[in-house]
């Protein structure tokens, strides 16, 4: 939800870089380059992250242009996969297929080696069998003006988009901050810089600058 | 491919308390304008506090109190809040420009926009849809970069400290007077906050959702579940 529907939780970034004149076929190659793909090997709280087509997050493939790029805009999603195990059953099947190496073995406790081994293997096996958790968070990139909106503000998710933006388009993304606002007005702006705190409190102190 | 953390570049350092006290004055400011506003660049605008704040404790950035229903800017409980030193985490505006209203919650030191609702839109296919959804964006985006414009001017004034800022904690003290003193068994109970101090009043109790992300329930949920809410 956000760029085509729905109300927008936005944090606005700055594209720091520049945009090379060919950029539609570049981006083209480094989206499908950075889509997303399922992982082979899976491990149980490990994240995977790549760029989806917003209509539909199993939709990775860029090669048609008019699915991303609507003019200066560029959209996308990014998606972010992580498998859990649920703790509980899995401490239980674990118990289990300790208790019958044991009883197998004859033995009163299983060397670590062995536990690890059994877990390991458990882990495969259940991962195998678990679907991910999955994670869109959408963004809009105005190229001309070079802002980016990502409809997301927490920091992780915020963390993995900066990655995933500068790895595919080679340019950064800084956070706006409220007195970038002010650039055009320097003394406005260095007098912002140098406020200090207000006391709205009745009874405090009174303003410390 | 993995994910991990990636630092943040930030732009001009954030100055997270001129941030809060941007929302302080919006809150005023809605009042002592009577919620129009002639802004630079984009005209008349009315903008008023709607049904959402919250606030935090200095240093801290998790929500400490959270107020919601109606006429939660007037309340006694959120001058009492500021009253008593903490400062807004985040805001409920509503915002009208011509005939187009937004309704959004600013948040954090980057000024978040949360849950913009837009105006109603129809276009046709998914271009004119985009353009037309990101000019409304670009059109709240640009009144609350205004709004912060006005009170950039306003706060580096010599006018702050000789008039404004005494006009805030009067406005702040108007609040705060409605509350009886503690000590005083015949105030009337209704003017009181809630049991706990600042808990929500049982008609401002629900939250809104607002198209809040993930992390930003989990806070919620952690103020409304475990976490003690402060005395004012």
């Amino acid at each position: 939800m956000g760029v085509f529907a729905g109300a927008m939780t936005v944090r606005r970034y700055r594209v720091e870089g520049e945009v090379p004149e060919d950029f539609r076929d570049l981006f083209m190659a480094s989206l499908q380059e950075h889509a997303f793909r399922e992982p082979k090997n899976p491990a149980p709280g490990e994240e995977h992250v790549g760029w989806c087509l917003i209509q539909n997050l199993l939709d990775l493939d860029f090669s048609e242009r008019d699915k991303w790029l609507f003019n200066h805009y560029l959209t996308a999603a990014l998606r972010v996969d992580k498998r859990a195990l649920p703790a509980k059953l899995f401490k239980a099947h674990l118990e289990k297929r300790v208790a019958a190496w044991l009883a197998e073995n004859g033995r009163q406790r299983a060397p670590a080696a062995v536990k690890a081994e059994i877990k390991q293997a458990l882990e495969l096996e259940m991962l195998a069998k678990t679907l991910p958790r999955v994670a869109t968070y959408e963004f809009c990139w105005n190229i001309v003006d070079g802002w980016v909106a990502f409809h997301a503000t927490g920091e992780g998710p915020n963390d993995l988009f900066r990655k995933l933006f500068r790895q595919t388009f080679g340019c950064v993304l800084t956070p706006c901050s409220p007195l970038d606002l002010l650039v055009e007005e320097p003394a406005l702006l260095e007098g912002m810089e140098m406020a200090g705190i207000s006391d709205y409190r009745p009874r405090g102190e009174g303003a410390r600058a | 491919m993995s994910g991990r953390k990636d630092e943040p570049k930030e732009g001009k350092a954030a100055h997270p308390h001129l941030t809060a006290e941007f929302f302080v004055w919006l809150w005023f400011a809605a009042d002592r304008e009577g919620g129009t506003f002639n802004l630079d660049g984009i005209g008349v605008v009315d903008m008023w506090i709607e049904d959402r704040l919250s606030f935090r404790v200095v240093d801290e950035d998790k929500a400490r109190v959270a107020l919601s229903g109606e006429d939660t800017a007037s309340s006694a409980e959120a001058r009492a809040a500021l009253a008593s030193g903490k400062v807004v985490r985040d805001l409920q505006l509503h915002l009208r420009r011509e005939e187009r209203e937004y309704s959004v919650t600013l948040r954090g030191v980057h000024l978040d926009l949360c849950g913009l609702k837009l105006p109603a839109h129809a276009s046709e296919g998914e271009d004119g849809l985009l353009y037309e959804r990101m000019f409304l964006y670009e059109e709240a985006y640009s009144i609350v970069t205004a709004l912060y414009r006005t009170f950039a001017r306003e706060r580096t004034s010599a006018a702050w400290h000789a008039e404004t800022l005494p006009q805030i904690r009067a406005w702040v003290q108007r609040g705060e007077a409605a509350l009886p003193p503690e000590d005083d068994p015949d105030a009337p109970q209704a003017a009181r906050p809630a049991p706990g101090g600042g808990a929500p009043t049982s008609e401002n109790e629900a939250e809104d959702d607002v198209g809040y992300g993930e992390d930003e329930r989990d806070e919620l949920g952690e103020l409304s579940g475990d976490d003690e809410v402060e005395t004012f």
